[in-house]
């Protein structure tokens, strides 16, 4: 005890010198709170978009059709799935087709839907913006930047072509998800329309499962013990395109770099502490020939440097966990998403972006009071292990 | 007996009269023209660039077998027309693939035109048809895969002179202008096409007939298997 109130004491004694040693450790601990919380909830903007508007939680399709969604990799009989987790499933449709409106060809991806069962599964049929969620076959949903796109507008029909068959369909309404590949790319039409577009006698390509966050990747696990064979399921995280390289490769980079970030403070405060341990040098010369063993001495200046930095880390996770919480509450990063779902339109990103808030994260910042007491013990410490009293004693 | 005498020559022109739809189907047939080989030229018009192909094209009315010849950078290039089947040989490529349904309505060598308007029958299929001071005016079926809310067909003597596309809301969105018909072994040909996109000022296609000799084509024409070498 009397150790550590030496160690604080010598702490305050330097008030300016440790005033800028914390502020180096409060700005590494924003830094390493917010990129934490930013990585993560870009993460979990991902996970929530292709759950519940692009994919599916879990999706059972033929190992075919995962090779080459294409129709004729489709079902012809539905599969039965049990399991305890499952909350809703619905079969899916998905083909390539031509959509045709007097002014505009695009083509793009149609997902034949059964309307009831898509609004126990996905977010999408509440997020219609004009007019209705489909009801009955003839029916088209268009996400309203294709709408614009195509410029078609509620009650006009729309010709979806595939190469089976053509549909004239009349669009009931528009979807703005906030989620690119629904608004930009979205096509709902009901499954039979669907059928009939693949002109194949197949009932769906897939078949979407709904069950709950966190658990998609075990529940495809275990289906996949149970399925008939032939057929596969996939957790969301295995459903997304490139931008889970993306995403990884952010968490690649980012991390490491927090680490280094880390590491610079630590030698930031570690430095200071050893000019600190040279200038004193004579004090605690004097301190040992008193009887202080110097491993103790060592110690004290290991803990001064964690007081230091552990100053800097109370003020940082202050005031880190409070920029993560105003980012995690407010939409503040929704104009730069907007503008990255306006470039990348069919990556899966969404428009809104909130940081994740974690307690975790406190712990990762910590860090780098462990590492500047270790950097001391090392450094001023093994400076003072090595200390000769009498040397310093005479004044020499 | 007299009152029927009297109203016998008019129920006679009622019973030949034509219907709507019937004036339709004989004008398309009429806008096939008789089997022949011919010089096509076509020129894509817009507001940055003029393109002309000179096109080779062999035809017994109802398929067709068309060539680029000019410019050399698109020469080569062939296409098959058998009812719904497309066939498109593209020499850089070297293979001759064949196009789904969906794309007859591609746009054809990037000009206004489509597949779908050089081969296709959506007029009769997709449309019912009535006619109004003359003008034949064809509204969709219901569900009928057609982008357009209402087509006009305008006849001159039996022949098709311009048909006019409007979209759902009312507004032409395309014009085709047929001129220059042709009598040739008792049936018609139009020797210039016409096509403008109403909603792009500046956005023309001309089709015209440079060359034509009518007779029989080769059967071999019509054979996938002679696009790439020619018939």
């Amino acid at each position: 005890m009397s150790l550590l109130k030496l160690a604080w004491r010598n702490v305050l004694r330097q008030k300016r010198r440790t005033a800028l040693l914390s502020l180096v450790v409060v700005y590494v601990t924003v830094a390493v709170l917010f990129l934490y919380g930013l990585l993560d909830g870009y993460g979990e903007s991902l996970v929530e978009a292709y759950a519940q508007y692009v994919q599916a939680p879990v999706v059972v399709a033929k190992a075919g059709w995962w090779q080459d969604p294409d129709p004729e990799h489709g079902l012809e009989v539905l599969p039965t799935l049990a399991h305890p987790l499952i909350q809703a499933q619905s079969p899916r449709l998905s083909l390539y087709a031509l959509l045709r409106s007097p002014y505009r060809v695009q083509g793009g991806v149609v997902q034949g839907v059964d309307p009831e069962g898509e609004r126990a599964l996905s977010r999408v049929p509440f997020k219609v913006k004009e007019g209705r969620w489909l009801s009955r076959s003839g029916e088209v949903v268009l996400g309203y930047r294709l709408a614009q796109r195509l410029d078609v507008r509620l009650g006009e029909r729309l010709v979806v072509e595939t190469g089976q068959g053509a549909l004239g369909l009349e669009v009931v309404g528009l979807v703005q998800a906030g989620v690119g590949n629904v608004d930009f790319a979205g096509v709902y039409v009901h499954l039979e329309d669907a059928r009939r577009l693949s002109g194949r006698g197949i009932l769906a390509t897939h078949v979407a499962v709904k069950v709950p966050r966190g658990q998609e990747a075990s529940v495809a696990q275990e289906l996949n013990q149970n399925l008939p064979l032939g057929l596969r399921a996939k957790g969301v995280w295995d459903l997304m395109g490139p931008i889970r390289a993306d995403y990884e490769g952010s968490r690649l980079v980012y991390l490491p770099l927090m680490g280094l970030f880390m590491l610079l403070a630590a030698v930031a405060v570690v430095s200071t502490v050893y000019v600190s341990v040279r200038e004193r040098l004579r004090e605690f010369a004097v301190v040992e020939s008193l009887g202080f063993a110097p491993a103790r001495l060592a110690a004290q200046v290991a803990l001064e440097a964690a007081l230091a930095s552990g100053v800097g880390l109370v003020a940082g996770l202050v005031l880190g966990y409070g920029l993560l919480w105003y980012t995690s509450t407010h939409d503040v990063f929704g104009p730069l998403m907007r503008l990255s779902v306006e470039l990348l339109p069919e990556a899966g990103l969404s428009e809104h972006l909130y940081t994740a808030f974690r307690p975790v994260y406190g712990l990762y910042a910590s860090l780098v009071v462990a590492l500047s007491a270790l950097l001391a013990l090392l450094f001023p410490g093994r400076l003072l292990l090595g200390l000769e009293p009498s040397h310093y004693v005479k004044g020499e | 007996m007299k009152g029927m005498l009297f109203y016998l020559p008019v129920l006679l022109a009622l019973a030949s009269a034509q219907t709507p739809l019937e004036k339709l189907r004989i004008a398309l047939d009429r806008l096939r023209g008789p089997a022949h080989q011919g010089v096509y030229e076509l020129q894509v018009e817009r507001l940055e660039f003029v393109r002309t192909y000179r096109l080779r094209v062999y035809t017994d009315g109802k398929r067709t077998h068309l060539r680029v010849l000019e410019p050399g950078n698109e020469a080569g290039q062939a296409f098959l027309f058998l009812g719904e089947d497309l066939y498109l040989y593209d020499p850089r490529l070297g293979r001759t693939l064949r196009l789904p349904p969906a794309g007859r309505g591609e746009r054809f060598l990037g000009s206004d035109l489509t597949f779908q308007d050089l081969m296709g029958r959506d007029l009769e299929e997709f449309f019912q048809v009535a006619e109004t001071q003359g003008i034949l005016v064809l509204t969709p079926k219901p569900a009928a895969p057609t982008p357009y809310g209402k087509v006009e067909v305008h006849l001159k003597e039996g022949l098709i002179e311009r048909i006019l596309y409007y979209d759902q809301r009312g507004q032409a969105v395309r014009e085709l202008r047929l001129a220059g018909y042709q009598g040739l072994n008792g049936a018609y040909l139009p020797r210039e096409m016409e096509l403008r996109d109403l909603k792009r000022p500046g956005h023309r296609t001309l089709l015209r007939i440079a060359e034509i000799q009518v007779g029989a084509v080769p059967e071999r024409c019509f054979n996938p298997l002679y696009l790439e070498r020619g018939c």
